[in-house]
């Protein structure tokens, strides 16, 4: 029979050269198993005189201990390697797209509000809303628009037939009747936003629909000047457009600012000249509109215009987005292709 | 308005008349330019040559030999053209020139006759549409002069947008006016003076209707000639966008141009009976105006009549009758001063706008009739003959309009409004250039000259302090607000959105109308909110007729255009307001107009990818997105309950309830109303009120996960058809108790072994103590009270425990 030396001898090579865990058990049943010379040797030490028993004993045990880390280590390593192997089968095409989570989208027109309002919140600014169904009364009353005014007449108004005709109740051409609105039920300080949808008598083509949206600003407040309309909208353009933004303001004419301005971003596209997608080569953008609050609106809500003063503007949104994303023409906005929702965020 | 700077020269010395620098002064004075017109001649080689005779063509009776010289020796050439005679000064194209086409024009022989070049008219040469004659130059005019150095052929043309407060400027003096308040240079008005005979004037005039004319002032010219206008007139009114007539028409629109005074031309001798008179039309009078169209007046439209007839529209335009034409010599020249609103509401109500109107209704100088008029009455004596009279008729009915108005000003109102700097000083430098008087320290008196009728208020005068000292020259500030943000109802609106993009759903934004063929699509009764719509009164289409009583009908009209564009996957939500026939609960006078919530859903929604193809949509993915949504916003009790209602599927539809109120509903639409709709399929929708869901509501309370080993088991139950899901589910959750962790219905299945009638209904349990494991006992014990509940609600539970 051979000696534990020699199988401790032979055993590394065997169990090493195992190349799968059958090959391995094999190994383990020849070095450990019932018919090995391990158990041998363990089965005739009763034969043995006692005082060499525990000598035979304990090299039996250790014979066992080296075969069984032998084997556990060369078990480890082939399990690895098969787990290599099965993982190896496993691979996927990374760049496939086997799964589509449903996903939706916001509607331009709503990010464009909420980014706007963001701005303004960061100011101290309140958002709130109103009705669209409005009256005469608020629409242009209010806001120092004379009867006679052409916007009031029905090629630019859409009226309703509803309610006292004298109350004359419309669609809002504009977010403004809030301005009038909100400062009748609250003292000063006032810094609202308002989005929201108007409207206007305008047949749906590329540049014109009956229905868009505005975010009308309105600060009243002690000491107010024309310097905190500029520095505010400056504020604004650098936000949206970015901090490279200059703003250019021009004389304008609103019935319910004084004195009116219309608001210019420098391009973010261009330097200027040439030919721009966004700007057209002037280098400006024209973006909203916008004054000091005219005394007769203030007379109308009760304000003391001697006392405070403020300023005003009205952005469209759509036109701000479409500055910002090149969205045209304007039925984008409202065929809800999902298509076109699909690129909005 | 489109100005000439050529023309401008007239009236000011600027420092450069480089195109852009001056787009870029008017800009900043608030008129906006719209586009700047660079007018250059774009032929060659023709030059100014004088008709030495004429004579006809021997083979050819429609054509005539000419012999011109361009200063040299007489050449021929052949022309087509009648309308001048030996003498008249053309512009003749050489052999070897190019005309604005480009065509190039040689020496040739016509029928026999060799033409050197050929006699242009102005549309060959690009400076008009005028091809009926050649262009006959001014007859001083020397010859062998190139035509392309004219100098007023080469010109830039701003087109300036007036805002509607400055009629002021809609004149090349009122533009010259503003630019010498900014360069702080003088400017000039046109020279006054002309010859006049003394004559007593032919047409007596009086004004009847004071409320509607001002002021009347009729000048008369006899025995002039009307033919066409002198060259350098037509160049300067085809660059300002006016197409030249004839000299006396062409005269009043140059003067109207020049000074900002429309100016009518009558022709004296159509005018019955010897008087003009300044009065409402009387109703069912007729009157055909210049542009051919036969016109009803009512009392609210004003006329200049005779004794007979209306003759114009005051302030609007001429008549027929009394136009001026090749045939007048006695000429009415009138130069009126009306009353905006009156000439507004012609203008309007007749759809015609005319140069006139738009200046009338905006509101002229009151000042100015009576300077227009004799420029008018110059400018046709110089170039149409005739004698003008010296008598002027000049009937002014309201003297009040011709004061200017003072205004007193403290200069605390432009400190407050404009920021400190803006002292006595500067504000006497700044109105002063701007033509005002201002007189006094602080209060200032500041006396308005009445071409700027805009200016009434001290804040009037803040704005044009600020215009001329410069929008951009005052520093940036940033006020900050007392903050405020959004409301409870806008953040939970946008947990809401976030929600329903969360699962698939695309917000849309449709125009809040609906047409009435939406109604009866619908199929809703007339009692029923949505059919009582509001119409709208001046629709200018029928899509845009109807306010929307409710988002259905936008949302089913955003599945069918995508659905015809191959999309048929769609999955859209919609927040916005409805208008519906009943008084809002807050606002005085205008119509309820609550926010709703919309959803609709077409086709496949879900998971796609290899082997998914997400899943039908039906009634369980709607009312799965209800309970989405209700997760992400917290609500608390609510319940669906089977509705029958037009439009929607009879068994799959439901009204949803909410802490006891119904808010909406939801389900499957009918199929007759997706057919009418040209979809196909299930199409799931909701419509919701707002308010409720986005109310502020109590907070919700953590809950700590229980650390010990759940309990989980079906129960298969089967039960009448009729018994709702979700009653079997709420009995048996009830009878668990606290131990209920968690219970849904996986499996509902009809048919064989089960009767007709009967379904079968499983559920997933887990019960789970908070502070112990489960005993066999308690669990058994819980089984069998969930048993009894459900046969109580009449479902029994198939196999054993």
């Amino acid at each position: 029979m051979e000696s534990l030396d020699a199988l401790l001898e032979r055993a590394p090579t065997l169990v090493k050269g195992t190349a799968t865990l059958d090959e391995l058990s094999e190994a383990e049943a020849e070095l450990l198993g019932r018919r090995s010379v391990v158990a041998e040797f363990q089965r005739g030490i009763g034969r043995l005189p006692p005082e060499e028993r525990p000598a035979v004993g304990k090299a039996i045990q250790e014979a066992r201990r080296v075969l069984g880390e032998l084997i556990e280590t060369q078990r480890r390593r082939l399990e690895t390697e098969r787990e290599r192997l099965m993982l190896a089968s496993d691979r996927v095409d990374v760049t496939l797209a086997a799964l589509e989570y449903p996903e939706g989208y916001t509607h331009l027109i709503t990010s464009t509000i909420e980014e706007v309002c963001d701005i303004f919140l960061g100011l101290g600014y309140r958002v709130v809303g109103g009705p669209e169904a409005e009256s005469a009364l608020y629409n242009f009353d209010a806001l120092n628009t004379p009867p006679t005014h052409p916007s009031r007449l029905e090629s630019d108004t859409l009226y309703l037939d509803w309610g006292d005709p004298a109350d004359e109740i419309l669609l809002r051409t504009h977010t403004s009747p809030m301005q009038a609105r909100y400062m009748e039920s609250h003292d000063p300080p006032v810094y609202v936003v308002v989005p929201g949808k108007v409207f206007r008598a305008d047949t749906p083509d590329a540049t014109h629909s009956p229905v868009f949206h505005q975010i009308e600003g309105l600060a009243v407040d002690e000491n107010l000047t024309f310097s905190d309309l500029r520095g505010t909208l400056a504020y604004f353009a650098r936000e949206f457009f970015g901090s490279e933004r200059r703003i250019r303001m021009l004389p304008d004419f609103f019935p319910f600012t004084e004195p009116s301005a219309q608001m210019h971003a420098s391009c973010f596209a261009c330097e200027g000249g040439g030919q721009c997608r966004v700007c057209g080569g002037v280098g400006w953008i024209e973006l909203l509109g916008c004054g000091m609050v005219d005394p007769n609106v203030f007379e109308w809500v009760g304000y003391d215009s001697s006392r405070v003063s403020g300023f005003a503007f009205g952005m469209g949104v759509e036109r701000i987005a479409q500055v910002r994303h090149g969205v045209s023409p304007l039925r984008h906005f409202f065929d809800n292709d999902l298509r076109v929702l699909s690129q909005f965020r | 308005m489109r100005v000439s700077l050529n023309w401008l020269a007239d009236y000011i010395d600027l420092p450069s008349w480089d195109p852009v620098v001056q787009a870029n002064v008017l800009e900043s004075l608030g008129y906006e330019v719209e586009e700047i017109d660079r007018l250059a001649p774009r032929f060659r080689r023709v030059v100014t040559a004088r008709v030495v005779e004429v004579e006809p063509h021997p083979r050819a009776d429609r054509i005539r030999i000419c012999r011109v010289t361009a200063g040299e020796e007489p050449m021929t050439v052949v022309c087509g053209a009648w309308n001048f005679d030996a003498g008249a000064m053309v512009a003749l194209a050489l052999p070897g020139s190019t005309l604005s086409d480009g065509m190039e024009i040689g020496r040739r022989a016509i029928r026999g006759v060799v033409s050197n070049g050929m006699i242009c008219s102005e549309r060959e040469l690009g400076l008009g549409e005028d091809a009926e004659g050649i262009l006959v130059l001014d007859s001083e005019t020397p010859p062998g002069e190139d035509l392309a150095g004219f100098e007023a052929l080469t010109d830039a043309v701003l087109d300036l947008s007036i805002n509607p407060n400055r009629p002021d400027v809609m004149s090349y003096v009122g533009v010259a006016r503003e630019l010498s308040a900014y360069y702080r240079v003088g400017y000039r008005l046109p020279d006054p003076d002309f010859p006049k005979v003394d004559a007593t004037p032919r047409i007596d005039i009086t004004i009847e209707d004071p409320s509607g004319c001002y002021r009347f002032v009729g000048r008369e010219v006899w025995g002039c000639e009307v033919s066409s206008s002198p060259f350098w007139m037509r160049t300067r009114l085809r660059a300002s966008g006016q197409r030249p007539i004839s000299n006396v028409v062409d005269i009043t629109n140059y003067v109207l141009l020049e000074l900002g005074q429309p100016i009518h031309a009558f022709d004296l001798e159509t005018l019955g009976g010897a008087g003009i008179v300044v009065r409402r039309a009387r109703t069912g009078e007729r009157l055909t105006t210049l542009d051919g169209v036969d016109r009803e007046l009512t009392a609210s439209d004003l006329v200049v009549a005779d004794r007979e007839r209306a003759s114009a529209l005051a302030g609007t335009m001429g008549g027929g009758v009394s136009e001026v034409t090749g045939r007048t010599t006695e000429v009415l020249i009138e130069a009126a001063s009306w009353d905006p609103p009156t000439v507004l509401h012609m203008s309007k109500r007749h759809g015609l706008r005319t140069e006139a109107s738009a200046r009338f209704e905006r509101g002229v100088d009151p000042q100015l009739p009576a300077r227009a008029a004799a420029r008018a009455a110059q400018l046709v004596t110089r170039l149409a003959g005739g004698e003008a009279l010296r008598m002027v008729t000049d009937v002014i009915a309201r003297e009040d309009r011709m004061v200017p108005v003072t205004i007193d000003f403290r200069l605390r109102e432009a400190e407050r409004i404009l920021g400190p700097g803006f002292d006595t000083a500067r504000v006497t430098d700044l109105l002063s250039r701007l033509h005002l008087v201002v007189k006094g320290d602080d209060p200032m008196k500041i006396e308005v000259p009445t071409f700027r009728p805009d200016l009434t208020r001290p804040i009037d005068l803040v704005e044009e302090l600020a215009r001329l000292w410069g929008y951009n020259n005052f520093p940036e500030r940033v006020p900050r607000g007392p903050g405020g943000g959004r409301s409870v109802a806008q953040r939970r609106i946008r947990i809401l959105r976030r929600a329903l993009c969360g699962v698939g759903f695309s917000e849309s934004v449709s125009l809040s109308f609906m047409r009435a063929a939406e109604i009866d699509l619908w199929g809703w009764e007339d009692r029923d909110e949505r059919a009582r719509s509001i119409h709208l009164k001046n629709p200018l289409r029928e899509e845009e007729s109807i306010l929307r009583t409710t988002l259905l009908p936008g949302l089913l009209r955003v599945a069918n255009y995508n659905h015809s564009h191959g999309l048929e996957d769609v999955a859209i939500f919609e927040m916005g307001r409805v208008f519906l026939d009943r008084p809002h609960p807050v606002l005085p006078k205008v119509p309820d107009q609550p926010e709703r919530i919309g959803i609709l859903a077409a086709g496949r929604l879900g998971g796609t990818g290899l082997g998914l193809s997400g899943r039908q949509v039906d009634f369980y993915t709607v009312s799965a997105v209800w309970r989405a949504m209700s997760r992400h916003l917290d609500l608390g009790e609510w319940r669906l309950d089977p509705v029958e209602a037009a439009g929607w599927h009879p068994a799959r539809a439901a009204r949803l309830i909410l802490d006891g109120e119904a808010v909406g509903i939801m389900g499957e639409i009918h199929p007759a109303v997706v057919r009418k709709a040209e979809l196909a399929g299930r199409v799931i929708a909701m419509e919701l009120e707002l308010d409720p869901l986005v109310a502020d509501r109590d907070h919700w309370l953590f809950r700590a996960p229980s650390v010990f080993p759940p309990y989980t088991f079906d129960l298969a139950f089967e039960a009448l058809e009729e018994l709702a899901a979700e009653d079997l589910l709420a009995a048996t959750v009830a009878a668990a108790g606290d131990l209920l962790e968690s219970a849904r219905v996986f499996d509902e299945f009809r048919g064989p072994p089960l009767p007709d009638g009967r379904k079968s209904l499983a559920i997933n349990y887990t019960l789970r103590a908070p502070d112990r494991t489960l005993s066999g006992e308690e669990t058994g014990k819980a089984l069998r009270s969930m048993a009894d509940a459900a046969r109580a609600v009449g479902a029994e539970l198939r196999g054993d425990l």
